[in-house]
Parts: structure tokens; C-alpha cells; sequence
């Protein structure tokens, strides 16, 4: 599980974290990060995670950003790539509307690496 | 290139096109406890697998809970279409994938699998409304010309039809659907959900034989059934602990005000239309005593009356496929940034630009 503090600190956590069901079980070192910005208040909230290649990093880019949150105030969310790795940005006014986004998300990502498990490659463009 | 076969009979020239101009379509729905794959190649069902997110006697589903059953089994379901209809990944044209309108969190879950396996196998995507979808698959299975269509279930309810290029929408419900007043009496009556309460209200209703009087509530072209809900759940108790009445009579006594309702909005859009047919679909199409009494009155004018089975009533993925091909044959294609899936999605928002 991730955890994070909003103790004003920068706090770094590198976390495995298991993300396939299936027979072959995936651990995934994602570097997470939390800080509270002080002359706003809020939250922040950093995760990059590394794809197998440049293509997969960018399909999970584009079926996890088009949905809006589901909380229209108080969260902000952005998706972005960079090589091989999807980096996502949170801000949040509080501890708990970022954990369900983070969760929420994480819950999401996972069900994009099964389905790039079970049904990629990606075929050549 | 496409390679076209000529056969000379007599004075006529026909042409035969071969099986790749025609387009295989893969369809994703889950808007609501129903998680269906299906595909259809030129109106042709090739497999339609489904699986239903069944909560316990007295309890309805909640949007976290079922997008949690639909990640469970997507994937699963997802590879039996394909293995059902005999087809590799390659063989699919285009993936539809419902974008609303139904609850938030099932409608993320699925398009984001679709998203995924339409960018994995290089294929344009397709966001279908899920209203359209039903009556895009009564249209095929029934092959109904230009129906009034009632579409019911757990989530709508809503007399539509069509008009220069917009399923326009008569009558509907002014505040809860018709099959969540029903599915609402079997949580009170704490009636079992398998396979859906709906169908266990039909069978328990065809035992009934007191009527108890509800509130009937027409209001000019649309419908209201939340006052009915909330007579019903107050009379539920008092009666069923008095013993003045059995659940089968208030199975029975629900169904016969609902329908009767819903067949007084119809026949109103329908003399509206000049329409002769009359095409039901949605979850609660299936009741057969609902379709007996459209029938009734379709006889008094003269209309035909176009119904599907379970298969297709019920939510599932082939309905989403179909209007996904009709789609996709006039030309619409839906990018990955306006992917984005939405609670409410109007069956009149959509340009309906298959049809004339």
C-alpha cells in the first residue's frame, strides 16, 4: 500500500506494488511522491510509472486521461509522458479527496496494464 | 485494395463483395450492473457473452461495487467474444464502447478497457449513446420500419421517436425510471435480484389477484413514478404486516398501474406520429404481461407490436456494436480525447445520420 503524510516535509516513498491478478504476479517500483505547499495550503501528490516501452506508456496516457473527476472542486489531476514513463500530478485541498483520486486511479491503471497484458503487444503503426 | 467479384446472370450484373468490406464491430457495455462483449459483422450476431452483477435480497447495486464486478470480469468476457465468434484481435473493424449515458464509475472501467484494446490493435474507436443502442438492435433483430419506440428499463424510461435525423424523445419519466420504481418494491419485499428482481416481480405478479389501488400518474406525455413508489413502500408495510394483502398482489397491482401508464404515453405519441408500430425495448421490454398489454392496445388500432428477447433487451454488448456500425458506415469516429464517458447523455444529442 502507499502512504503519504502531509506533515509539510518532502517525503519520498519508493513503493512495489503488486498490479496484475492473473498467474504472473507484476511488481511495479513507482516513485511517489507527497508535499504540502505552504502559501497555499494545498496537497500535492507525484507518481511515475515506468512502461515496458515509449508505445504502452502513451496508450495508458491516452485511456486514462480523457474522464473527467468525479469531484468537480478541490482536485486537480495531470497525466503526462515522458520516454517510457507516465508521470501523474495531483493537487488536493485534503488528505482525503487525494486518496480516493489516488486510489481511484490506481485501480484504473491496473486494469490497463492487465488489459495490455492480456491482449498486447501493440501492433506496429 | 479491394478486390471485387463480377457474376454475369443474364441481363442483370451483380456484384459480390467480399466479406472484408464489411466491417466486424466489437461493442463494450456496463453502464449499469450488466457487463457485456459483443460482436456483429453486417447485422450478424457473432457471439454476445454477458455477465450480471447480482446483489443480495433487499439491496440494489452501487456504483463503486459494480465498476469493481465489471474490472473482476471484463477481461475474462472480453476474450469469450472473441473466442465465441471464432475471431483474432486483427479480424475487428472498430471498437464501440458505451459513453453514457448510466453510472460513473462501470462506464469508466469499460471504456477504459476499450481505449486500451483499440489503441493496442490500431482501430478507431467508437463512443455510442446507450439508449441509441437499444433501438438500434430492435431495429435489426426486428426489422420494425419506423416505430414509436418505448424504451424501459431499471435506468430509463422514455417513448422516442425518430425525425429528421434525431431519435427525439415524446414522452419519458420525470423523475425515476420505471424498472428502478419495480426494482425498488423487490428490495421492500426483499425478493431475490437473481436473475434481476424484475423478472421475479413478473412471476410472482402472475399469482396476484387482489388489486390495490395506487396513484396513477400521467402527466400529458411524460410519466411520474415516484409518488407511486413511495405510496407503494408506505402501503407494503402496512398491509403485508395486517395481512390485507400478499406481495403477489402487490406485484400484481404495481405492474398493472405501471403498464397501464406506459401504454397511455405510447398510444399518445403514437397518434402524434401517424405510427402503425410500436417497438419496446430496454431491460423491462422483456415482461411479458407489459407486452400484453401494448398488444391490446395496438390490436384496438390496427399497429403491429415488435418486441426482443431477453438476450437482446437486457443490456448487452452486440446493441452497442450494432449502433457502433451505424456509426461508423456514416462516418463517425470518436477521438481518444473525447473519450471521455458522461452520466447523462440524451437520446436527442446524437445526429442520427444513418438514417434518412
Amino acid at each position: 500500500m502507499l502512504f503519504f503524510e502531509n506533515k509539510g516535509t518532502f517525503n519520498q516513498h519508493m513503493t512495489k506494488m503488486p498490479l496484475s491478478n492473473r498467474s504472473s504476479t507484476k511488481y511495479v517500483n513507482m516513485a511517489a511522491c507527497v508535499s504540502e505547499n505552504d502559501s497555499d495550503k494545498k496537497l500535492e501528490f507525484f507518481l511515475k510509472v515506468p512502461f515496458p516501452s515509449e508505445r504502452e506508456a502513451a496508450i495508458a496516457l491516452q485511456s486514462l486521461s480523457p474522464d473527467p473527476e468525479p469531484r468537480k472542486g478541490g482536485i486537480t489531476k495531470n497525466l503526462d509522458v515522458t520516454g517510457h514513463t507516465l508521470s501523474v500530478r495531483w493537487t488536493a485541498d485534503e488528505a482525503r479527496i487525494l486518496r480516493v483520486s489516488v486510489s481511484s486511479f490506481l485501480d484504473h491503471l491496473s486494469l490497463v496494464m492487465e488489459t495490455l497484458d492480456a491482449f498486447g503487444p501493440p501492433v506496429s503503426q | 485494395m479491394l478486390a471485387v467479384v463480377m457474376v454475369l446472370q443474364q441481363a442483370s450484373v451483380r456484384l459480390i463483395l467480399p466479406a472484408e468490406t464489411m466491417p466486424v464491430v466489437i461493442g463494450f457495455e456496463g453502464s449499469a450492473n450488466k457487463i457485456g462483449v459483443g460482436i456483429i459483422r453486417d447485422g450478424e450476431v457473432l457471439s454476445n457473452p454477458r455477465r450480471t452483477y447480482i446483489t443480495p435480497p433487499g439491496q440494489g447495486f452501487l456504483p463503486g461495487e459494480t465498476a469493481k464486478h465489471h474490472r473482476g470480469v471484463i477481461l475474462t468476457v472480453l476474450q469469450e467474444a472473441l473466442d465465441e465468434a471464432g475471431l483474432k484481435a486483427a479480424d475487428i473493424d472498430c471498437v464501440a464502447y458505451t459513453k453514457g449515458p448510466g453510472m460513473g464509475a462501470p462506464l469508466v472501467t469499460v471504456a477504459i478497457v476499450a481505449r486500451t484494446v483499440a489503441q493496442l490493435w490500431g482501430k478507431p474507436l467508437l463512443g455510442v449513446n446507450h439508449c441509441i443502442g437499444h433501438i438500434e438492435m430492435g431495429r435489426l433483430i426486428t426489422n420494425a420500419q419506423n416505430p414509436t419506440v418505448l424504451y424501459v428499463s431499471g435506468g430509463n424510461t422514455q417513448v422516442i421517436a425518430y425525425s429528421e435525423r434525431r431519435y427525439r424523445i415524446f414522452g419519458e419519466t420525470i423523475d425515476i425510471a420505471v424498472g428502478n420504481c419495480l426494482d425498488r418494491l423487490a428490495r421492500v419485499i426483499k425478493i431475490s435480484n437473481d436473475p434481476s428482481p424484475g423478472y421475479n416481480i413478473e412471476q410472482m405478479a402472475k399469482k396476484g389477484n387482489k388489486y390495490i389501488e395506487l396513484p396513477y400518474t400521467v402527466k400529458g406525455m411524460d410519466v411520474s413514478f415516484s409518488g407511486i413508489l413511495s405510496y407503494i413502500e408506505d402501503a407494503a408495510h402496512k398491509l403485508l404486516s395486517t395481512g390485507q394483502c400478499t406481495p403477489e398482489d402487490l406485484c400484481f397491482s404495481l405492474q398493472e398501474t405501471l403498464f397501464a401508464m406506459l401504454v397511455e404515453i405510447t398510444e399518445r405519441a403514437m397518434a402524434h406520429c401517424g405510427s402503425q408500430e410500436v417497438l419496446i425495448v430496454g431491460g423491462v421490454g422483456c415482461n411479458l404481461r407489459l407486452q400484453e398489454m401494448m398488444g391490446v392496445m395496438c390490436k384496438e388500432r390496427g399497429a403491429r407490436l415488435f418486441a426482443t428477447d431477453e438476450r437482446f433487451c437486457i443490456d448487452n454488448g452486440v446493441m452497442i456494436a450494432q449502433a457502433g456500425w451505424e456509426m461508423f458506415r456514416s462516418g463517425h469516429v470518436t477521438e481518444l480525447s473525447d473519450s471521455w464517458i458522461t452520466q447523462r447523455y440524451r437520446t436527442d444529442e446524437v445526429e442520427v445520420t444513418w438514417r434518412d
